[in-house]
């Protein structure tokens, strides 16, 4: 299936570092980090055109086990840095990932702009339903009266639910998977890269030490998959928005998926606009600020937008 | 009488146009050749509210906003009242207003030793007359206000022909209509009682612009591809003329969601091999100080800047100070290098801006430039000869460098070498991947807690500052090298400081003052050769915690010098007259 009777260029090694990973054994984060490395083989990235973008957590050790470029930020701001990457260098493919607590905590208020500009990147989140690297505090999509460092009593919080909050501010690809499902994750996150804009899935990995083992069981019972669709427009926003709230475990697929314009393409548009106006040389721009009072056309302070 | 140097001030409400009025004196007389400069002041409102310039014209270069207005012109009096505070009168000063604004010469809220000499023209009424409308009452002023003091008619009007020629032929023509309505009027009408008018002799146009825009400009002309920033007074214009501006040359501009935003979104273009900025105040650098240490940390190289507002907290958002040094200096937790620079006025803006983004690409550490209100939002007119032959004795654009074909061979992208400065890579170079982080790392970036290794990386990353130092160490200095008393100061203090200086050196009083440009890392040996023979050293800033006394005092070896510090709260720049007294105190 990965291609191995083709001749590739890359193969699967070319995308490992030689780190170890620190995670625990059993934990999601093996199962994504094997999908994303086979993804990445399928679609013959060369790795120094690759991206990875973290923050901190478990999760957001990950670009560190990749033999492409990777960034590991601050808690919270891995959507902004991979703006930057994004809509500096186009040609570069941009992967986000991180936990839920970087994502939906912290890092929540960056998700609408990032999505409604449909900013062209994947933004992978290792949702474990907990704090792991910090040892085992609430987080914000842990279940109602889950028992936490945090929730001592159990947790008072509804949580989050990722795939709603990802339709209401304009995510043009939604999509959830399973660590332990890696041959369909790994399919989904060669879909979300090959999407053009702002590509989500929600990637449920259990964390063993702090969830212990129901929660493994949990989410393999609860994991369910829909129906192979055709590649585009599975289902409009309404059916996506049904399928969720009437979902009674984790539906895995894609559940949404819209084409609109990237945010670099539109801002190309913008340059071409811009650049039409003309490109006097950058050495001469402070002729404009020259006022000759003689009222030819060289004006001085003027505002730029007086109409 | 003839002055050369007179310093005008306009009091209205928002719509009287007083800016207008002010920019199109500034314009007029940089056609001119002549140094002007306009400060304005606005009312707490958006609209409306009330509204104030002061301009200052001398054929001579200058270097503050003048200390006293000596022509006031008010469009209403109650507006006057919100910005008296704000002016300094001496002990006679012209008044000129609507003369169907009826107010006795006592009843001028002006201190009542003050001498007034007034002027009454029928503004409102001449502007719907003449030029059609009462919204060209500040041309009428203008045309007055030209008429008595033997401003350059011809310019003015030419000045107001290109301000409004975007506007249609009719509005060009009342506003002209206007100006020469004042001017007939004052004329005919009037006579001179006061004894000002101004003395030029007309020279090559000079640039007009505010420090804000230069600031820009620099950053462009360095070549600032990527600009993300948030709103905020007093620097949102930097980033409006970043968005006319950058996609032009093929860069890229974005207001981001907020100030973590921005600072995450430069720190993303710098990885991806941009030269990056972003411009913000007080409050929005407080937001970015986390995402500064990461970018120290990962030696990514990106430009903020922080223009000055009043503090703390919201402070007064439309005036100056110089109370963010600190911030710029320490802010953010660990020990996280950075170079802080500041400008001295609108044209050093330009220069800074370039010799940032030079310090930050070819160390690979952040740059804050902190300018302040006081330079950002004032107009001034400078020779624009800055602009010209800029490769000669100033600093070229530099390219990033990027690592070697050597280098890339087990790439250690985080090599401790000579210098502190490291190979750089960016995504799409082949064979240069690596991480980078804020996480601390090794040479090759893979994280380490190993306690030796922390321990070369700190030294690594200050190592930078030896060489900085070295390198780029400029330093204003004014007045005798030999004299006994002196003062420093930074930023835009510059402006009063080098006019009270010169001023006490003309009057027989040997008095020096030094400006450094690189408060960190700090020119030291420098600046104890500047202070060698002084025995009485003031120290002047806008910061009442006396942030800039406080950081001297930290490395500077003064020894049994008197130090005399003189800090006190913002909101108003420095009168060229309040260090004058404090120096002259010395003597």
């Amino acid at each position: 299936m990965s291609g191995s009777t083709l001749k590739t260029k890359y193969k699967l090694k070319d995308y490992k570092s030689t780190v170890q990973p620190i995670w625990c054994p059993g934990c999601g984060n093996f199962g994504v980090l094997n999908a994303l490395y086979r993804a990445l083989e399928q679609l013959q990235l060369p790795p120094e055109k690759v991206a990875v973008i973290s923050g901190i957590g478990c999760s957001s050790r990950l670009p560190g086990y990749m033999a492409t470029y990777g960034f590991n930020g601050v808690h919270g701001r891995i959507l902004p840095l991979a703006t930057g990457v994004k809509m500096a260098h186009p040609d570069i493919t941009v992967i986000g990932t991180g936990g839920d607590g970087d994502g939906f905590s912290i890092g929540i208020g960056h998700i609408p702009h990032a999505a409604r500009r449909n900013i062209d990147m994947t933004y992978i989140v290792m949702d474990n339903e907990i704090y792991g690297l910090t040892k085992g505090q609430l987080s914000p999509t842990s279940p109602s009266g889950d028992v936490t460092k945090t929730s001592s009593y159990g947790s008072i919080d509804r949580p989050v639910e990722p795939i709603s909050f990802m339709l209401s501010v304009g995510a043009s690809f939604v999509a959830r998977g399973y660590a332990g499902n890696l041959k369909h994750l790994s399919g989904l996150m060669v879909r979300a890269i090959r999407h053009k804009g702002f590509a989500f899935i929600d990637a449920l990995s259990p964390c063993r030490t702090f969830c212990g083992l129901e929660q493994t069981k949990r989410l393999k019972a609860q994991v369910y998959y829909l129906d192979e669709e055709s590649e585009d427009n599975p289902r409009d926003k309404r059916e996506a928005r049904d399928l969720i709230t009437r979902e009674t475990g984790f539906a895995c697929g894609v559940i949404y998926k819209e084409v609109r314009p990237t945010y670099d393409a539109l801002y190309r548009e913008i340059r071409e606009k811009a650049q039409s106006k003309g490109i006097p040389p950058i050495a001469n721009i402070f002729q404009r600020y020259i006022p000759n009072g003689r009222g030819t056309m060289q004006n001085a302070l003027i505002p730029e937008n007086a109409s | 009488m003839e002055c050369n140097d007179l310093v005008i001030g306009l009091v209205g409400s928002g719509g009287d146009g007083v800016i207008t009025a002010g920019e199109v004196l500034v314009n007029a007389h940089a056609s001119c050749g002549l140094y002007a400069i306009m400060l304005k002041s606005l009312g707490p409102q958006i609209r409306g509210g009330g509204s104030s310039c002061r301009v200052r014209l001398c054929e001579n270069p200058f270097y503050s906003h003048g200390d006293r207005v000596q022509v006031l012109g008010v469009f209403n009096w109650k507006d006057f009242r919100h910005f008296k505070d704000e002016m300094l009168f001496p002990n006679s000063v012209v008044v000129i207003h609507d003369s169907d604004d009826k107010i006795s010469e006592e009843k001028i809220p002006l201190d009542e030793n003050i001498h007034r000499m007034t002027y009454r023209i029928p503004l409102a009424k001449l502007a719907k007359e003449k030029a059609g409308t009462t919204l060209a009452k500040n041309m009428v002023m203008l045309g007055a206000v030209a008429e008595l003091f033997g401003l350059p008619q011809e310019e003015i009007r030419h000045t107001i022909q290109n301000r409004f020629a975007k506007k249609s032929k009719e509005v060009v023509n009342s506003n002209l209509a206007g100006f020469s309505a004042g001017s007939t009027y004052t004329r005919h009408h009037l006579k001179k009682i006061d004894n000002l008018t101004l003395k030029y002799t007309s020279s090559t146009p000079k640039v007009v612009m505010d420090g804000n825009t230069a600031i820009a400009y620099g950053a462009l002309y360095a070549g600032c591809m990527f600009y993300a920033g948030y709103p905020i007074t007093p620097s949102s214009e930097i980033m409006e003329w970043m968005s006319r501006e950058l996609p032009r040359y093929g860069g890229t501009m974005i207001q981001a969601e907020d100030e973590l935003a921005a600072i995450g979104m430069i720190i993303g273009a710098s990885f991806a091999g941009e030269k990056a900025m972003t411009a913000t105040s007080g409050p929005g650098f407080a937001l970015m100080t986390e995402q500064l240490g990461l970018a120290s940390t990962a030696e990514l190289p990106i430009v903020i800047v922080d223009v000055q507002r009043g503090g703390p907290s919201t402070g007064i958002p439309t005036k100056t100070e110089q109370s963010d040094l600190q911030q710029a200096l320490f802010g953010t937790h660990g020990d996280a290098n950075r170079v802080v620079i500041a400008p001295a006025d609108v044209a050093d803006c330009f220069d800074v801006a370039i010799e940032a983004f030079y310090i930050a690409e070819k160390y690979q550490i952040p740059v804050i430039i902190l300018s302040d209100q006081y330079i950002g939002q004032r107009i001034e007119s400078f020779p624009p000869d800055m602009f010209l032959n800029r490769e000669n004795g100033f600093r070229k654009r530099n390219k990033r460098e990027q690592a070697s074909e050597g280098e890339l061979q087990d790439f250690k992208r985080f090599r401790i070498t000579e210098t502190g400065v490291s190979p750089l890579t960016c995504p799409g170079v082949k064979g240069g991947m690596y991480q980078a982080a804020g996480i601390e790392h090794d040479e090759y970036g893979l994280p380490s807690s190993d306690v030796e290794i922390h321990a070369r990386m700190n030294e690594k990353r200050f190592k930078k500052n030896k060489y900085i130092a070295e390198e780029l160490n400029f330093v204003r200095f004014y007045g005798p090298e030999d004299a006994a008393v002196g003062v420093i100061g930074w930023g835009s203090s510059k402006g009063a400081i080098e006019e009270a200086v010169l001023r006490l050196n003309d009057e027989g009083y040997p008095v020096s003052a030094v400006i450094p440009q690189i408060l960190f890392p700090f020119a030291q040996k420098k600046m104890e050769q500047y202070l060698q023979p002084l025995k009485t050293i003031i120290i002047a800033e806008l910061s009442y915690a006396g942030q800039f006394f406080k950081y001297l005092k930290g490395f500077m070896r003064f020894g049994d010098r008197k130090l005399k510090p003189y800090a006190r709260s913002g909101g108003a720049p420095f009168s060229v007259e309040e260090i004058y007294e404090t120096i002259r105190e010395e003597f």
